[in-house]
């Protein structure tokens, strides 16, 4: 079952084990510029807000009642990443899609676990996923632009603009292959308040969000070593995030969105850290063609004599974190700004 | 039957025993009433009870929870009642239905995310 606490998704499975327990957050964060360069990792500025969908039925749109779920609210041009904890490192196989399209492979959604190619994620181990992966190593951030627009890697894989927003679906490892052991040490998600408000980008009021591709980072999404049938099939539970523009979140829900993150300039600028994340003793996938083949947010409004994107010079990150797997816990990813 | 007066007396009195704070005139001046009308809800005497207000700021003095004072009073909390009375048939429901339920089956009591079809 999930179950909404604090702003988090809380994915359990009792009817599996009582460690069967996964945290995910959608944690705000600054818009990496998309220059060519590849970054390192942004910090996370505390998580999104998140609402059930059903809680303002009269308010949103149709499609997202049918489709259940919850909601967060984003500005054009914002970007997010996924934070994954499991309490007790109880393992989970977990599959991200943005507007049904697979962020790990690229393909249209399906149901179940594939790894020809790798379909899914695995955590602990994976604590984190800020984008598409494009390649070993590296990924393309989410951004945020209007559904409709053209922009998102499902409009531009499929030609519709139909779903928008994130998917995700878990799969707990089966009972009988799991060892308890002292819990891994997942990099803990602080964050402070944010403290610089900017107007929002110009957005239209319609309310779905789509995440198209962002500046290039360093990010590996690590290859599982376990075999599918370790996973256990039976019990899944899944998910529909619907991205509501943040211009009509009020409308919606009557509380303000969050104020934007500061700027990657400002942000380095206040000579702040970034963060790298290692695990040398793992294999990164080798990400997908068909993502890699997809135009960037910036590359795409070129063409179509849109604004180019605000804020995107080119930023040189000095203040690099270096964050371990397998090191005593209490590391953090994120910037007091 | 002085429920709400003896409880705020039986607390008072409990922190006066060591902290000379929790006199009658003390209090009252901290919560911004005349000590002689506290000494009255104390001894049930007010005709009708203290206001939400004055409820929860004496709540606080003492260090006691909010909502067993104000039912105390005969009252509920504002942001409650709203709750309640946005849906009064389904909340009075649930309540009478959780009654005699122990307490880790209200604490299962949970709200899933739905989901749909998509």
């Amino acid at each position: 079952m999930i179950e909404l606490r604090n702003d988090a998704l809380v994915f359990s499975f009792p009817e599996v084990h009582p460690d069967a327990v996964l945290r995910v957050e959608f944690q705000r964060t600054l818009r990496i510029p998309s220059d060519g360069r590849t970054y390192p990792l942004p910090p996370g500025r505390g998580p999104f807000p998140l609402r059930h969908v059903d809680d303002f039925a009269e308010r949103v749109p149709a499609g997202w009642l049918r489709h259940g779920g919850v909601m967060l609210p984003m500005y054009q041009a914002e970007a997010l990443w996924i934070s994954f904890r499991s309490p007790t490192g109880y393992p989970f196989a977990v599959k991200v899609a943005a507007g049904k399209i697979d962020a790990v492979t690229g393909k249209e959604w399906s149901e179940g676990l594939s790894q020809r190619p790798q379909n899914y994620l695995v955590h602990p181990g994976q604590p984190w996923l800020d984008g598409y992966v494009v390649e070993a190593g590296k990924i393309r951030q989410f951004v945020a632009m209007p559904l409709g627009a053209g922009y998102s890697a499902e409009e531009q894989l499929t030609g519709k603009g139909e779903f928008g927003g994130l998917q995700l679906q878990v799969f707990p490892l089966r009972r009988e292959l799991y060892r308890p052991l002292p819990p891994p040490p997942a990099p803990d998600m602080m964050y402070a308040a944010a403290a610089t408000a900017r107007p929002p980008a110009a957005a239209r009021a319609a309310p779905d969000m789509a995440l198209g591709m962002g500046g290039s980072m360093q990010q590996e999404v690590y290859r599982d070593r376990r075999s599918p049938e370790d996973w256990d099939t039976a019990h899944t539970s899944r998910c529909f995030v619907h991205l509501a523009n943040s211009m009509v979140w009020r409308q919606i829900t009557g509380q303000d969105p969050p104020t934007v993150p500061p700027t990657a300039r400002e942000y380095t600028a206040a000579g702040l850290p970034w963060f790298d994340y290692y695990a040398h003793d793992q294999e990164a996938l080798a990400g997908s063609d068909a993502l890699k083949g997809l135009k960037t947010i910036a590359e795409l409004a070129k063409e179509k004599g849109h604004p180019a994107l605000p804020e995107n010079e080119p930023v040189d990150p000095t203040n690099l974190v270096k964050l371990h797997a397998k090191v005593a816990p209490g590391q953090v990813r994120e910037g007091v700004f | 039957m002085n429920e709400l007066g003896d409880y705020l007396r039986g607390r008072r009195l409990a922190r006066y025993e060591t902290d000379p704070a929790y006199s009658v005139n003390r209090v009252a001046g901290r919560v911004g009433v005349t000590p002689s009308y506290l000494s009255q809800v104390e001894r049930g005497l007010t005709r009708s009870p203290p206001s939400e207000e004055t409820l929860v700021a004496l709540a606080d003095d003492l260090g006691v929870d909010r909502d067993l004072v104000l039912a105390l009073a005969g009252k509920i909390a504002s942001d409650l009642r709203q709750t309640i009375t946005r849906r009064p048939t389904l909340f009075a429901e649930l309540l009478r239905e959780l009654r005699d339920a122990p307490d880790h089956a209200v604490l299962r009591l949970v709200r899933e995310v739905r989901d749909g079809d998509w």
